[in-house]
């Protein structure tokens, strides 16, 4: 595991191939351009499991494979993250690069890494990491690296209603629930068109928005704000809270462009209103059942239903 | 990024039960103090075990049913209790092994040595030699020069490669099992799908049809011959221990040796062959008609290996005499002996390391082969798999499907929908004894019966881990889970119309 630079910002990308794990890796890397912090690239492999072969280990198909000189799938699909960053200018060829085996898991192949570090001391890693199942392996990352930040691909699989939550959620609903950091989850994640941040006025909320808002402004997204109030409650009331957090963000510097009070049922509202934004960023409420199973906030609702990216804030 | 397991859950629970070692180091006590949250997500990560566990009490505690020993009741709730650990893999698989040992001493009442000794059998030996066979012959990379064969022979239309990797997969596969299979011809599939384009948006459909040709072609001759896979060693295995008698000519029938196998299921497989084409292009509709720019590539790179060296000259003796030993020895000396010889002889002539072998093989997978055939011969022996054959067969009797042909796709269905959820050697070596069982009660002959479960069994196309070949193919990163289901219920359709069409009409002019 590398040693986190406590003043960096550190962004976990997990690759998996998809175009929507790519997406999400140009938004880190407008992120990361703007904070100036370490991405890494993460591909989780679980581990053989030699009934699936046919009592034959895997690694004999593997070093068919590298004698053939074919890459294998996550090396291939780091690589291609690799090509990325080095297209949108992120990184250089002039790097200084370094290769990390970890023994694991008994595996042959263990964990790999190559750290790539500039002169100013910004590191690019791509990481093949063994793990007993892939939301172990990517938790385990994101808690042991020190990340501010986790950006995973939303699956096809995404599961609904409180049974399959519980019961067979898809990798990403558990990478949510389970992540001591910041998640962005990604769908059809759009650049430019901003940061939609949610608040109700309270501290945790107006907290969660001005260090969005600042993480915001250093890539020049631009930010803007969404309450929502019942019917039951005064209109001023969520006036009141728009301007709250408002003026708290700027405070720190970065603008507010636009701020939209909504009235009605919350999650619908957001989701709506979310709609013309990159990425809809939400904090997790502070209030949650004691069963924290059971996943009932408004954040988790709102990730639930959003058909583009959505951030909850931890 | 699919495919996860518990171990979140579980990860999460040591955590917390690691938060929670505060508590325990206060004694025993400790432990109800550990926090009501830990033990929760540690429960829910192993639910599938408790699950499991509690099953098999309660069909423990369920009174005696008519015509059930006290016996037959505890191996019936061993084998539930094995079967939802082998689909849900909450544990390690091997572990399952080990509880199932532990399981026949401390229920069953048996003694070691006789569980031990029912442990290792010639189909263990068999799956144990094939595994290294299949190591040995991977590792002589004679999968370049077949490649160069296929090119060379198929043209550069893509159905027609598409075909002849069918055909080359699936005759190799009938011999030396489709693992091997999948190992040596996945870098050609790959090789030609990225000479083809670096592009994986633009080689989508090709890839598939290319890769499922190794598949699907391994998968539809694994039962080609007895060699093709554990199941079919099983299957003979399980024939010979419940009929045969050395001393009764009229069960002589059941010792099945590889020719007559070979007569029952190799021309199933050929049928096959051109069906697995048609499927896939049906299927997939790859946009590359014609892949003439990889295979002219292809060929270019394949053409400068040189004449064939004496290692490979030596590789193809050995394996043409453990063929010819498997046809005309097997019968007196026994598939597994034969299969135990090949591999002692690549090793005597140098053409693998120990080592290699030992590497290369998952040794925990013949344990749990071992176990469950262990579990089988129980099921016989204290009655439970008659009683289950003659429960199922009273189910099937309102349907009018517990004789003949109603009963033969009953059989088929029921395998094809097990085999799909764990491997095909553990399927046939659970569902075998009740399978042979429930031909006795219905008067159907086991041959046919033990013939349809073991090429049912094959039928494992719609889910990644159905079958070695489609998860090695599936690792490439090339396919999606669905691509299974989109293809692999038509082939399930096609290969159960062949096969029962086989049991009709051709089956008996062997019987």
């Amino acid at each position: 595991m590398d040693r986190p630079d406590e003043k960096r910002f550190r962004i976990l990308v997990c690759i998996d191939g998809s175009d929507e794990c790519y997406r999400g890796l140009r938004y880190a890397a407008r992120l990361g351009g703007g904070v100036d912090a370490d991405i890494c690239l993460l591909f989780v492999r679980p581990v053989d499991q030699g009934l699936r072969s046919g009592g034959l280990e895997a690694r004999v198909v593997r070093e068919n494979m590298l004698e053939w000189g074919l890459e294998l799938p996550g090396t291939k699909h780091l690589m291609k993250g690799q090509e990325i960053l080095t297209e949108l200018g992120l990184m250089s060829d002039d790097w200084a690069q370094q290769t990390v085996h970890v023994d694991k898991q008994g595996d042959p192949l263990g964990d790999n890494s190559i750290v790539y570090t500039s002169s100013s001391g910004k590191k690019v890693t791509l990481k093949l990491e063994v793990a007993p199942d892939i939301v172990g392996g990517i938790l385990e990352e994101a808690e042991g690296g020190g990340y501010d930040l986790l950006i995973i691909g939303a699956s096809e699989r995404w599961q609904t209603g409180i049974i399959k939550t519980i019961w067979d959620p898809a990798v990403a609903q558990k990478v949510v629930a389970r992540a001591h950091c910041s998640v962005i989850v990604a769908r059809e994640l759009e650049q430019g068109r901003g940061h939609l941040i949610c608040t109700d006025g309270t501290e945790n909320a107006i907290d969660i928005a001005r260090k969005d808002a600042i993480l915001a402004s250093r890539c020049n997204c631009p930010i803007s704000l969404i309450t929502v109030v019942p019917e039951t409650v005064p209109e001023a009331e969520g006036a009141d809270i728009l301007l709250r957090t408002r003026q708290a963000i700027e405070e720190e510097g970065p603008e507010v462009v636009d701020s939209l009070l909504k009235i009605g049922e919350p999650v619908e509202e957001i989701v709506r209103a979310g709609a013309d934004y990159s990425v809809i960023v939400i904090g997790r409420s502070n209030k949650r059942r004691k069963w924290w199973l059971f996943e009932t906030d408004i954040a988790y609702q709102v990730l639930e239903r959003a058909e583009n990216s959505v951030m909850i804030m931890k | 990024m699919e495919h996860d397991t518990d171990g979140t859950l579980l990860r999460t629970a040591r955590a917390a039960l690691v938060t929670g070692q505060g508590a325990l180091n206060k004694g025993w006590r400790g432990l109800f103090t550990i926090p009501f949250r830990a033990w929760l997500t540690y429960l829910i990560a192993r639910r599938w075990l408790l699950i499991a566990a509690v099953v098999g009490a309660i069909i423990l505690h369920l009174p005696l049913p008519d015509g059930l020993t006290p016996e037959g009741m505890i191996v019936l709730a061993m084998s539930v209790m094995a079967t939802i650990l082998f689909v849900t893999e909450p544990v390690p698989l091997p572990t399952v092994a080990l509880l199932l040992i532990v399981g026949e001493v401390l229920l069953l009442g048996r003694s070691s040595s006789d569980v031990a000794r029912s442990l290792m059998n010639d189909s263990v030996l068999f799956i144990m030699g094939s595994l290294m066979i299949a190591v040995a012959v991977v590792k002589q990379k004679l999968d370049r020069r077949l490649a160069f064969l296929i090119v060379r022979f198929t043209g550069t239309r893509t159905a027609n490669v598409c075909m002849g990797i069918t055909l080359v997969s699936g005759v190799l596969a009938s011999f030396v099992g489709e693992h091997t299979v999948a190992a040596m011809m996945l870098p050609v599939g790959v090789t030609l799908i990225r000479l083809t384009s670096d592009d994986p948006a633009q080689v989508r459909r090709l890839a598939a049809v290319l890769l499922f040709s190794i598949s699907y072609g391994a998968s539809i001759a694994g039962v080609g011959t007895p060699s093709g896979g554990a199941r079919n060693a099983i299957m003979i295995g399980y024939w010979h221990q419940f009929f045969y008698d050395a001393d009764s000519p009229e069960t002589w029938k059941y010792a099945v040796d590889y020719l007559r196998w070979m007569m029952f299921a190799y021309p199933l497989f050929l049928i096959q062959v051109p069906f697995v084409t048609a499927v896939l292009f049906f299927t997939f509709k790859p946009k590359q008609k014609n892949i003439a720019r990889a295979v002219v590539r292809l060929r270019a790179q394949l053409a400068d290996q040189g004449s064939m060296k004496v290692s490979d000259w030596s590789t193809i003796l050995i394996f043409a005499v453990i063929l010819m030993l498997w046809i005309f020895a097997s019968d007196g000396i026994g598939l597994g002996i034969v299969a135990i010889l090949g591999a002692a002889a690549f090793l005597v002539v140098g053409l693998v390391g120990w080592e290699e072998i030992n590497n290369g093989v998952n040794w925990g997978v013949v344990l749990l082969y071992a176990a469950v055939i262990s579990l089988g011969i129980q099921m016989k022996e204290t009655g439970a798999a008659l009683w289950i054959a003659e429960s199922f067969l009273a189910l099937l009797q309102p349907l009018g499907a517990d004789h003949g042909f109603g009963l033969w796709a009953a059989v088929m269905a029921l395998t094809t929908a097990v085999t799909n959820t764990m491997s095909n050697g553990a399927a046939v070596a659970v569902l075998g004894p009740i399978v042979l069982k429930l031909a006795v009660v219905a008067g159907e002959d086991p041959l046919v019966l033990g013939f349809l479960t073991a090429m049912s069994s094959a039928f494992a196309y719609l889910t990644v881990v159905g079958t070695p070949a489609c998860t090695i193919v599936y690792a490439s990163g090339y396919l999606r889970t669905t691509d299974f289901l989109k293809a692999g219920w038509k082939m399930v359709i096609v290969s159960t119309i062949i096969t029962l069409f086989a049991a009709a009409m051709y089956w008996p002019l062997l019987l």
